[in-house]
């Protein structure tokens, strides 16, 4: 089978790598694709949570690499999508309970049934993060424009180039529309300047995402998720389709616009800056 | 805002700009692996070796990286203390009550010397 693993990594925690691997992984099934995520995250469980399957797990990837059972029995299967698994991480052992070798031999095996293997990656920088990368074929970096956030992506895409991958691609999480207006966040092109690599999707701050983790069901399936929405758009992205990346409203509004022009009702920023002596 | 930048002029920059500016600056070293200490060991280095032609103030000195159109750069301001020339050969048309004759002339002497 022609099949694509593909690592979701950040350096920095919180991020929303999980959400991100969860809602990816639940986009590419609904487009009919087969599709396994992996919890890479030994020892730091969470995927199953996020997709709501965390009553379900009998065996994990420790288990597969260890040959305590075969990889179909530590596969489960999504609730709501056919084509759609999770391998679980173990909860009870920690990171160091498998190795590189492993975890590549574990991804060769992944493709011969699955068309996308996402694995989501621990954070930091040691040997989860290497064991996440060992076996993938495209990197994709989860950062929030902060300055923490972007400066571990920084440090991921060294390492990841030295790891002889290919360029990772960026997708950058839990952007704030109105706070970039307000010139009070850094805006998608200022990250894209500072890390000068190729963009894979946009998501919008949006509080649906935690109801969805709630619920155990990723915001995707919610169709008034503004995240939900960037998220199947970055989907399509890396099936390979052209999808504008201007998803949600950016640049001000129509009436912003105007009310500027006017001068009247003037932003945030705009007081500040009037107030300061220039 | 375009429009009111203009109305203002030159404005402070937003705690956007901020981020990505200082952003840029760490990125830098963080890339290059240079040490604040490596750093002043140049600067130490570069004033020893211009403070043999010019009169430099060192105290204003800026030794720093940046990163600028994708380059890395090593980039230094150094402010040049007033010359000191004297009078035979090129008069300053102002010199608001500075000691002009105070400076060394030692150009010339370094050129004869080598």
């Amino acid at each position: 089978m022609d099949s694509r693993v593909i690592t979701i990594t950040s350096g920095k925690g919180g991020v929303g790598k999980t959400t991100t691997t969860a809602n990816l992984g639940t986009a590419l099934a609904m487009q009919g694709k087969k599709v396994a995520v992996v919890d890479s995250d030994i020892g730091l469980r969470n995927l199953d949570a996020v997709l709501g399957l965390e009553n379900r797990i009998v065996y994990d990837l420790v288990d597969v690499v260890e040959g305590q059972c075969r990889l179909r029995q530590a596969l489960i299967k999504d609730k709501r999508l056919p084509e759609l698994y999770l391998l679980p991480a173990a909860q009870t052992r920690d990171k160091n309970a498998v190795n590189s070798v492993q975890m590549e031999q574990l991804c060769r095996q992944l493709r011969q049934e699955f068309e996308y293997i996402l694995i989501d990656s621990p954070a930091g920088i040691e040997q989860g993060f290497r064991n996440a990368i060992v076996g993938a074929d495209e990197i994709i970096i989860v950062a929030n424009p902060e300055m923490a956030s972007v400066r571990d992506a920084d440090r991921i895409i060294g390492l990841v180039e030295a790891a002889g991958k290919p360029e990772p691609r960026l997708l950058l999480n839990r952007l704030r529309p109105e706070m970039v207006k307000r010139g009070d966040m850094m805006d998608v092109t200022d990250v894209l300047e500072v890390l000068g690599i190729e963009l894979v999707g946009i998501i919008p701050e949006d509080e649906m995402i935690i109801v969805a983790t709630n619920k155990g069901e990723p915001a995707v399936y919610d169709k008034r998720s503004r995240a939900g929405r960037a998220y199947i758009n970055a989907a399509q992205r890396i099936m390979g389709e052209a999808v504008p990346l201007d998803e949600f409203d950016e640049a001000p509004s129509l009436l912003e616009r105007l009310r500027r022009l006017m001068g009247f009702g003037q932003s945030e920023a705009e007081r500040r800056v009037r107030s300061q002596p220039s | 805002m375009g429009v009111f930048e203009f109305r203002v002029g030159r404005k402070k920059p937003t705690p956007g700009e901020l981020a990505k500016e200082r952003l840029k600056v760490v990125l830098v070293h963080d890339r290059m692996k240079i040490s604040p200490e490596l750093l002043e060991i140049i600067k130490q280095e570069l004033v020893s070796v211009i403070s043999r032609r010019l009169d430099i103030d060192e105290q204003q000195m800026q030794v720093n990286l940046m990163r600028e159109s994708g380059i890395d750069k090593l980039h230094t301001d150094i402010p040049i203390k007033r010359q000191k020339v004297t009078f035979e050969w090129d008069p300053p048309s102002y010199t608001p009550g500075t000691p002009v004759m105070r400076g060394k002339v030692h150009i010339e002497e370094d050129n004869e010397a080598e």
